[in-house]
């Protein structure tokens, strides 16, 4: 038998978790299943942060503060490895957002539509 | 003598910067001397054979170079370690990339438009140092950034042609490698939580202590590793990407997409799997089965999917996905015959494959031709061109004496070591059909008999460049001296399936 309290409690100690496994799964159905490009694009943006928030959640200790160590204060500090590391991943995330609007730019210039499932029929219809 | 002991030093990470920074000097170049681009582009790859001469004699020599970062020690600063597979893996990128290039530098300038001509030399110098990056790093973080860098310069020199079926290719090329880079980095995420390490080593040992403590935070990072890297490498399910990326991107684009782009994510994933993952987890997951499965498919489906086709170039494409499996196929094997088969292959089928695709762009080149069936009566027109895809095909078919077959016979050898007699039908059915797309096209060109007869719509043929046939004849002569003496890249690579198992 399954404590649902337990499991509840556990879900919301690590709520961060949870709430970054579902954004990262909103994220990628929306990416995958809507035809609009822009919302495809928006839905890899909303993975990525998924995957930003949960790195940068390993790294945070409960009641821990910045790693500014001042002397003579006994403190608990949160690990700034992730957050450092995230630093890079997001300006990783923003050029590649930045690549893939100008392609939905370059795309509507030549089909003049935004539609993937358009942009199919236009194509077969073509050859 | 300073200036060589600096260089002797530091030469793995100099590659990869020298790279970097030609790179980015071609923008200032392309506005000041625009001719130049080419030239120093070249330039760059004479630069990294220097350093990639030193790096093999060393690690001949000395044994693995382990290199840090900025002086700072692994388990803090990045390290970058050059090995046998690493060092084999920088032969083969610098050599075929720099023919590609040699080929790309007549033919770009035909498929491309003037104005982008210098900025095309930045993203390949960018893809290509990033690949020698992915090869030599022993870090999680830094290989996710080459692994982006590497992602954004593939997708810019598919849509460097923008036309519109190019930008569309790169925009689902981007998407669903933006979906396998998103999961590695959470595998990386999983893999830190537990470890607290992201030098490959250290996070192998951290990794091996905890593994009984979170068997389900393994297990999950290893499921999306695979995904990732298995979306980057276009294995079977997950290769809707590669078909249209790669035949309608500009010729050079397509041989190095095909020949090396996604071989690299495979050893990365090989990497992964041997230093990092604890033996004792594939007892819980069968990973290596799932790959023999996979492999099989990708074998199977890639060939039947290319049969159908009618632009010499997508055939090609989709050829390439069955080719892929055969380096899984090698992977999934585990044992050292499979190995040493499937890492030859990588160096077999990188030469081969972008020695088809350059034949297949100096028959656009020359001709514009594209499809398969007007191809009629063209190789007493350009033999050269259609000499080495006739040595290409048969290379792909595996036939004795041409490298092709090395690799499928220790392949084949693998499957009866690991007593996995299916695989080895495959292998054979699989040679068949290869023989089924190829051999019509080369027997077509040769024997075959224009239409045209009355000499009204005689093909024009351009006369082929030096610059674009010479590339063509030294890989052709390679896939000879390679199948006859494939001792000379075998040194290496059993050396570093030794290491490896």
């Amino acid at each position: 038998m399954i404590d649902f309290a337990d499991v509840a409690m556990r879900l919301f100690e690590n709520m961060y978790y949870l709430v970054s496994v579902i954004l990262f799964v909103i994220g990628f159905h929306t990416m995958l299943t809507h035809s609009n490009l822009i919302k495809k694009v928006i839905g890899m943006n909303i993975m990525d942060t998924a995957i930003f928030l949960f790195f940068v959640s390993t790294g945070y200790v409960q009641g821990g503060v910045a790693p500014i160590i001042e002397p003579g204060v006994e403190q608990a500090y949160i690990n700034p490895l992730p957050t450092a590391l995230i630093l890079t991943g997001i300006v990783v995330a923003v050029s590649v957002t930045a690549f893939a609007l100008s392609l939905v730019v370059k795309i509507y210039e030549h089909y003049g539509t935004l539609d993937a499932e358009e942009i199919m029929r236009i194509r077969s219809t073509e050859s | 003598m300073t200036f060589i002991n600096v260089i002797h030093a530091h030469s793995t990470v100099l590659l990869i910067v020298s790279f970097l920074l030609f790179s980015f000097l071609m923008p200032i170049l392309e506005r000041w001397k625009n001719s130049w681009c080419a030239t120093m582009a070249v330039a760059a790859h004479v630069l990294a054979f220097v350093f990639i001469g030193n790096l093999s004699w060393r690690v001949f020599t000395e044994g693995t170079i382990h290199y840090e970062l900025g002086g700072w020690s692994p388990p803090w600063g990045i390290e970058f370690v050059v090995d046998y597979l690493a060092l084999f893996m920088l032969i083969t990128i610098s050599t075929v990339s720099f023919l590609i290039l040699i080929f790309g530098t007549v033919d770009l300038t035909h498929e491309l438009k003037p104005k982008v001509l210098g900025l095309y030399y930045t993203l390949y110098l960018l893809l290509v140092g990033a690949m020698m990056g992915l090869a030599v790093t022993n870090d999680f973080f830094n290989m996710f950034v080459f692994m982006e860098i590497a992602a954004i310069s593939a997708c810019g020199i598919i849509s460097v042609k923008s036309d519109r079926e190019c930008v569309e290719a790169s925009f689902k090329y981007l998407m669903l490698s933006a979906v396998g880079t998103g999961c590695v980095l959470l595998s990386v995420a999983l893999l830190y939580m537990i470890g607290g390490h992201l030098n490959f080593a250290f996070a192998a040992v951290a990794i091996q202590d905890v593994a009984h403590i979170y068997p389900n935070n393994i297990l999950v990072a290893l499921a999306l590793f695979s995904v990732g890297f298995i979306v980057k490498a276009a294995l079977f399910p997950l290769h809707v990407w590669l078909p249209d990326a790669h035949s309608s991107a500009p010729s050079p684009s397509s041989a190095i997409l095909s020949g090396l782009v996604i071989k690299i994510y495979t050893v990365v994933y090989l990497k992964l799997l041997y230093k990092v993952f604890p033996i004792e987890l594939f007892d819980l997951l069968p990973v290596f089965d799932m790959i023999l499965i996979l492999s099989a498919l990708s074998i199977f489906f890639g060939s039947i999917f290319a049969i159908v086709q009618e632009d010499i170039k997508r055939m090609l494409a989709f050829s390439s996905i069955a080719q892929i499996g055969y380096v899984f196929l090698g992977i999934g094997l585990a044992n050292s015959t499979g190995l040493t088969g499937g890492l030859l292959h990588i160096f077999n089928h990188a030469m081969m494959k972008s020695m088809l695709f350059l034949s297949a762009g100096a028959i656009i080149y020359c001709t514009g031709i594209r499809k398969i069936d007007d191809l009629k009566g063209i190789g007493l027109k350009m033999p050269v061109v259609m000499g080495a895809f006739t040595i290409g095909a048969m290379a792909m078919v595996g036939i004795p004496t041409t490298n092709g077959f090395i690799s499928k016979l220790y392949l084949a050898l693998g499957t009866l070591d690991a007593n996995k007699h299916f695989y080895l039908a495959i292998i054979l059915i699989s040679s068949f059909l290869n023989c089924l797309y190829y051999f019509p096209i080369v027997i077509n060109a040769f024997f075959g008999e224009s239409e045209e007869e009355d000499g009204e719509e005689e093909i024009q043929v351009k006369k082929l460049p030096l610059r674009m046939s010479v590339p063509l004849i030294i890989l052709g002569a390679g896939c000879m001296i390679f199948g006859i003496f494939p001792k000379y890249i075998l040194v290496i690579i059993e050396r570093a399936v030794e290491m490896i198992l």
